[in-house]
């Protein structure tokens, strides 16, 4: 009896919907795709959570094991006391074969793990990791993910071989700094800083995008760590490059490398029409101490934009010539922005050497505000 | 007659079904655009490295922001979960708005404080600061602390803290909320990454603290909540949060930033008359006319979030404290839409005026009224005997079903990107709740709305209040 009635449930639903009015219809679809769907929904949460617990407990025994061995094998080496080079230490990869590559999970933790040690580590250590990379033939897999159709295992291939300071083809890199995929493009930029032979800052010359800010920490980055690359004059941007993202991080960088070098092509481009690049040009003036463009920079004062006298402001304060002191007393008691009064006062106290008399002078007789904003950049305790 | 009452109940009946079943494609659409974006999400931030912003000079600066009125109870523990923050330039700024409790003593012994002549200069109206205070230590050297008088909002104490704020970009959050120690790093990260378009707000996941343990301040355990109100707030922020406004963020038409965690661009908060401290849905205010600015100076703007949870809030757990909150919201939006009612389809505005506020306006506004009109036609149905039960129970099973659906693919989203909790059954915990969100917390927000709305046409007084903390301590041993 309760057979004969399961079997026809189908049917007397069948009738109800094909009875029904069309939003009777419309919701009773709607209640058979709610349920699927959360019922699909519940599997995948048990199923991810169940994927994640077996690749946890894989891994949580792997990992130490790698870890050991790779303490034992590589980081206590030791040879690697005794100052061999890297390429004359024979390294012992019986215990690594015990472990369980034959799975790419796990070649692809031990790959992970090694790129995190030799982040950790500098010039020999790091090159008998690189060593054992490459003898276990991880370096294979790798290659198999450069040549991948997919962007992403093209950019995980390309930050390993970056952080494994592998050799690499200009060729290779080189087509895919203009890839139309921005992850893909920054990946191949750096890797090509990295671990181009020739000539590592070619794609200034050829890059037309912006380099947008992430960018250039990444670079930054990279051209600031890594070891034995050939640093160029970067006047060579900041003069023809067409492109100003290239030309203001060829600028940070000019302060960081301290490149006095630069500094004629940097006043030059004081002339620029672009008052954001300009800005940057007089930020790396005062950064570099540049003396000599001092009184140019005093001279077009009155004729730039808001951002760019503070900059030279900040700039007279960095320089601390003490030649312009007057100029910064009566911008601090004239001018009518807050912003500018205050940089100026920073650069008086910067200046203090020769600027105490002006100072206590100042704080004498400077009226309410000028003493708070005076007072303000004379405490140690306010940074900005 | 009755013919005319028969006609007008089905026209009636119609548009509520369409107007529901929009409502629910809308839902699936954004399950689809959400699961996209937080997949790419979760792509790009596998290759980009935290740790290379952490330690560059290239970071631009934040300040942070956090007014806190009468928080004596938390505030050491929080500001010292603000100090650990990983980023190489910012500055914290706590707003003291005239605590009538012991907050702003606490906070000058603890963190050895000594008041300082600070000079700023008012761009966006506040009550006066009194004093500011800076730290002698060290240790505690991006720390400065305001003492200004009471201005009866949150809006006035955040708008004190702009005028002070340092740096180009401003985290608004309460002082009362746990912020995960990369939240600089993660917010800024949009930023620096978009190619074209100036990015004005960046928000990302709120969590509920109640259930998690935290250690000084810092997050050592996350927990669904134990109590049931509390666990269905946990819910409705994975699902507002994860599923809504990562579908949104990926059409650029986030409408609110939430005012427990947001960055902002304080040139454009600047420009655009700041936090409105009459308005009772700030946030969601600040958003609409910083969005408002961008369009009628042709600014290519863009809002981001992040589907990872950065910040951990207590929510209440009384029903009292809830209803205060919920109606505080509802009244926000019944004033925001009233003031900014000119955006309404209007083509100048771009994807604000055509797709954020109408959506607002019919599926966030007016939901609460057309639900509550619902009911009542229902019953007055069911009195003159015109009800179709079959029919009417299969609707109210279709509503059942799709609501549990939509919320359980937003856990699922959640789940599959991040696997928060530890345990299965904490999962299992959360997983059960949506089943009975429908029928027991979804009224109340109704009815909580439907006050809101009430006090806003009333005008009745309200400020912003203690929201009587418990306070995340160590978890006892």
């Amino acid at each position: 009896m309760a057979l004969l009635q399961l079997s026809a449930f189908p049917s007397t639903i069948e009738s109800i919907f094909r009875n029904a009015p069309l939003a009777i219809q419309i919701a009773m679809v709607f209640i058979v795709v709610a349920i699927t769907g959360t019922a699909l929904a519940y599997y995948s949460i048990l199923r991810s959570r169940y994927r994640g617990y077996r690749r946890d407990k894989k891994l949580s025994v792997l990992l130490p094991e790698i870890d050991n061995l790779i303490i034992d094998e590589v980081l206590t080496n030791p040879d690697m006391q005794q100052d061999i080079p890297a390429d004359q230490v024979p390294l012992n990869l019986e215990p690594f074969q015990r472990l369980p590559l034959d799975r790419p999970w796990a070649r692809q933790a031990l790959t992970d793990r090694i790129i995190h040690f030799r982040r950790n580590v500098r010039g020999n250590m790091g090159n008998l990791l690189r060593n054992l990379y490459i003898q276990l033939e991880l370096d294979k897999d790798t290659m198999k993910k450069m040549k991948s159709r997919r962007w992403e295992k093209k950019v995980q291939a390309l930050v390993e071989l970056t952080s494994l300071n592998m050799s690499i083809a200009d060729v290779t890199i080189l087509p895919l700094t203009n890839s139309r995929n921005r992850e893909l493009r920054a990946a191949a930029r750096h890797a090509y800083i990295k671990l181009s032979k020739n000539e590592p800052f070619k794609f200034f010359d050829v890059v037309t995008d912006p380099l947008l800010m992430w960018d250039q920490v990444e670079l930054f980055r990279i051209i600031t760590t890594t070891e034995g690359i050939a640093i160029p004059n970067f006047a060579r941007w900041i003069t023809y490059s067409g492109n100003k993202s290239v030309v203001s991080f060829c600028l940070k960088l000019v302060v960081h490398y301290n490149q006095l070098a630069a500094v004629p092509a940097i006043i030059k481009l004081l002339d620029t029409r672009d008052h954001y690049l300009r800005a940057d040009a007089i930020n790396c003036l005062g950064k570099l101490k540049v003396a000599e463009a001092e009184d140019q920079l005093v001279r077009i004062y009155t004729s730039q934009p808001l951002h760019c006298q503070i900059e030279i402001l900040k700039a007279i304060g960095r320089i601390s010539s003490g030649r312009n002191i007057d100029f910064l007393k009566t911008e601090f008691l004239h001018s009518t922005d807050f912003d500018l009064r205050k940089s100026a006062a920073k650069s008086l106290v910067k200046n203090e050497w020769f600027a105490k008399q002006v100072i206590d002078e100042l704080l004498a007789t400077s009226s309410p505000e000028n003493l708070r904003i005076l007072k303000h950049c004379m405490n140690p305790l306010i940074k900005y | 007659m009755t013919g005319i009452a028969e006609t007008l109940a089905r026209i009636y009946e119609g548009a509520i079904f369409v107007y529901g079943l929009v409502l629910l494609l809308t839902y699936a659409m954004l399950a689809i655009l959400s699961i996209i974006a937080v997949r790419q999400y979760v792509k790009r931030s596998s290759y980009h490295q935290l740790n290379l912003l952490a330690g560059s000079p290239l970071a631009p600066g934040i300040t942070v922001l956090a007014p806190a009125f009468n928080e004596g109870l938390t505030i050491i523990s929080n500001v010292r979960s603000l100090l650990t923050l990983n980023y190489p330039r910012y500055e914290i700024i706590i707003i003291n708005d005239g605590s009538t409790d012991n907050t702003m003593e606490q906070l000058v012994d603890e963190f050895k404080l000594v008041e300082v002549d600070f000079a700023f200069t008012v761009k966006i109206r506040s009550q006066p600061i009194r004093r500011v205070f800076k730290s002698t230590d060290p240790a505690y050297s991006s720390l400065l602390v305001i003492d200004k008088v009471n201005g009866k909002s949150k809006a006035d104490a955040v708008n004190a803290g702009i005028n002070i704020a340092t740096f180009d970009y401003f985290l608004c959050t309460d002082v009362d909320c746990i912020l995960h120690k990369d939240t600089l790093l993660e917010l800024i990260k949009p930023v620096m990454q978009e190619p074209k378009k100036r990015v004005i707000a960046i928000g990302a996941t709120l969590r509920i603290a109640n259930s998690c343990e935290f250690d000084e301040g810092v997050m050592t355990r996350m927990r669904p909540p134990r109590q049931l109100l509390p666990r269905f707030q946990e819910v409705e922020y994975i699902r507002a949060f994860v599923l809504g406004k990562m579908g949104w963020s990926y059409l650029n038409c986030v409408p609110n930033v939430s005012g427990g965690l947001g960055l902002f661009d304080k040139e454009i908060a600047i420009r655009c008359g700041g936090y409105d401290h009459s308005s009772f849905g700030e946030d969601m205010e600040l958003m609409t006319r910083m969005c408002r600015y961008a369009y009628d100076n042709r600014i290519d703007y863009a809002i981001r979030y992040i589907p990872k949870t950065l910040c951990w809030t207590e929510a209440p757990t009384s029903l009292k404290i809830f209803r205060r909150q919920r109606t505080r919201w509802a009244r926000g939006l019944a004033q925001l839409t009233f003031a900014h009612f000119g955006m309404f389809f209007n083509p100048r505005y771009g994807k604000m005026g055509l797709v954020i506020f109408p959506y607002n306006f019919f599926f966030e506004l007016l939901a609460p009224i057309i639900e509550f009109t619902g009911i009542i036609v229902y019953i007055v149905l069911s009195i003159m005997g015109y009800i179709n039960w079959p029919y009417a129970l299969l609707l109210l099973l279709f509503v059942y079903t799709y609501s549990v659906m939509i919320t359980t693919i937003a856990i699922l989203w959640d789940q599959i990107t991040f696997r928060y909790y530890k345990s299965w059954r904490e999962v299992l915990y959360l997983c059960m709740t949506p089943f009975m969100e429908f029928l027991l917390y979804h009224p109340l927000i109704v009815f909580f709305s439907l006050q809101g709305y009430y006090y806003f046409l009333t005008g009745k007084k309200s400020t912003w209040g203690n929201m009587q903390r418990q306070g995340f301590g160590k978890k006892k041993s």
